[in-house]
């Protein structure tokens, strides 16, 4: 028996399953060339979205794939950062703004707004203990008069 | 008229004339399909801001059904789309039960992160924003206690929430929340391992998520459906004015994206996605861990049976793992974003919701 030439080849074995998933669902509806139903043609897209769904899905789950989405992701990053930094270094030379100085200001102002509410809050227990404090004297006061 | 023909290898006039005449017909009908287009509106009911916090909003909604239920409900949507999903237009909207029930209903509108908000982390989503919008509901309501519906993302945060706010929580509602990534069954799960992608790296270079990043992502997750079998279903559809009202309405929420912060994006990812922390009990938000176990309010589990973006096993473990007596899973025959829209759910799933809150929420006497 004479080997399969594109067996060997990457990313044949899902494609052939693909094609081999589809006829079989062809098969299944009652789709074959003696004996078209009346909705063949629906039935026929029906079967080929399955079928291509389940092969997209396999195919996205495989190694391959992924290790290439990573390799996109690096690349695209790797960009990025370039853009990035080149962006910075002229706005820079420019003597104009960047994200980056309204990032760090964003940040400064969060961090002043935490510190403050934080003193805020001490001080707000600070006079509720002092209110305690009074209510409970002026207590002892009125009972010492009625005395 | 006969089908036969003279040449019986020719094919009957009507088998190549139908196409064409359907084709004409849809033709026709793209003045109509325009105009529906035109005429999308979403966000059924009114709703007006009773609280701002940086670029969050507090929405209350307007009703005239009169009020049943002393206890409020607040709505807590993800992240990464817009909240108006479950008040998507007439005959699709959650809220519309719940006001219809009597209940109070807010919803927190997160809002768009900017630039600057890139360090916001889930110690200010949750212990932040989150407790301050309880804390006005209950304010405004005059409670102590709020019912929480929180739907994916959100969810999650709600979840973490009633772990580390408990006395601020009566009932807890959880619809397709993810809690438990210990599987590697979705693919988001799958493309989101440490193997495959680096999140610290890619907030260093983005600061936030990109919101047409998290689209792209969300629509391979299901390439066919999203990019030729909703197309061909449209044009199959071009002359049925219902099925356009839906399919723009969803179009116009599914196009509506927005960037996550950077920090919480990042902690979602590696805490939760790739170590799994908050199922283990090992999540901590600011100085506090996150105690599953400390949920002890009556909780209902709403789980999408054909969800491929958080499988139920993703959501049912929840149930597992805390304290209430009063926990119930509802396993329902929809996809993620059928829970809120589909026809199926507003008619049989809804209403036993609603009836299942009320029966655990304070009636108003007086």
């Amino acid at each position: 028996m004479a080997s399969n030439p594109f067996g060997s080849l990457p990313g044949m074995n899902p494609f052939t399953s693909f094609w081999t998933d589809f006829f079989s669902k062809m098969v299944a509806a009652g789709i074959t060339p003696a004996t078209p139903p009346a909705d063949m043609a629906e039935q026929l897209r029906r079967s080929f979205f399955d079928s291509m769904s389940k092969y997209c899905d396999e195919f996205m789950r495989s190694e391959a794939f992924l290790q290439a989405m990573k390799q996109s992701m690096d690349n695209a990053l790797a960009w990025q950062a370039s853009m990035n930094q080149y962006l910075q270094k002229g706005l820079q030379a420019a003597q104009m703004p960047s994200r980056a100085d309204s990032e760090q200001l964003v940040a400064m102002v969060r961090g002043l707004e935490d510190r403050l509410f934080s003193r805020l809050d001490s001080l707000a227990e600070r006079i509720e203990k002092l209110e305690k404090a009074a209510s409970r004297g002026e207590k002892t006061e009125r009972t010492r008069s009625k005395s | 008229m006969s089908t036969a023909t003279q040449m019986p290898w020719m094919m009957a006039p009507e088998t190549y004339l139908q196409p064409w005449q359907d084709f004409y017909a849809k033709l026709l009908a793209m003045p109509k399909v325009i105009e529906v287009m035109r005429r999308t509106r979403v966000g059924a009911t009114p709703t007006r801001p009773v609280y701002r916090e940086d670029g969050l909003r507090l929405l209350e909604y307007e009703t005239d059904a009169p009020r049943k239920y002393r206890t409020p409900l607040l709505l807590v949507f993800a992240l990464v789309n817009r909240p108006y999903i479950l008040d998507l237009k007439a005959g699709k909207s959650v809220i519309a039960h719940f006001l219809g029930a009597g209940f109070d209903c807010y919803n927190v509108d997160w809002g768009t992160p900017t630039p600057g908000d890139r360090h916001l982390a889930l110690e200010d989503y949750v212990l932040g924003y989150m407790d301050h919008c309880v804390d006005v509901v209950r304010r405004r309501c005059g409670v102590d206690r709020v019912n929480l519906i929180g739907y994916c993302m959100g969810g999650t945060m709600s979840a973490m929430y009633t772990a580390l706010r408990p006395e601020k929580v009566r009932n807890l509602v959880l619809m397709a929340a993810p809690v438990d990534w210990s599987t590697k069954d979705s693919l988001l799960a799958l493309w989101s391992d440490e193997k495959y992608f680096d999140i610290d790296r890619m907030m260093d270079v983005y600061g936030n998520a990109p919101a047409e990043w998290l689209q792209v992502s969300f629509q391979l997750l299901r390439p066919v459906a999203n990019l030729v079998e909703k197309w061909v279903n449209l044009y199959e559809n071009l002359e049925n004015e219902k099925f356009l009202e839906d399919f723009f309405a969803m179009e116009t929420w599914l196009n509506d994206n927005i960037p996550v912060a950077g920090e919480i994006f990042r902690q979602f990812v590696k805490y939760c996605f790739q170590r799994n922390l908050l199922i283990q009990g090992k999540l901590t938000i600011g100085d506090e861990r996150v105690d599953l176990r400390n949920v002890r309010c009556p909780v209902l589990n709403l789980v999408a049976q054909h969800d491929h973006l958080v499988l139920p096993s993703q959501s049912t473990p929840f149930n597992d793992v805390i304290s209430s007596t009063d926990r119930k899973v509802v396993s329902f025959p929809v996809g993620h974003i059928g829970l809120a829209v589909s026809s199926k759910s507003h008619r049989d799933l809804w209403p036993s919701v609603v009836q299942w809150l009320g029966e655990r929420s304070e009636p108003l006497t007086g």
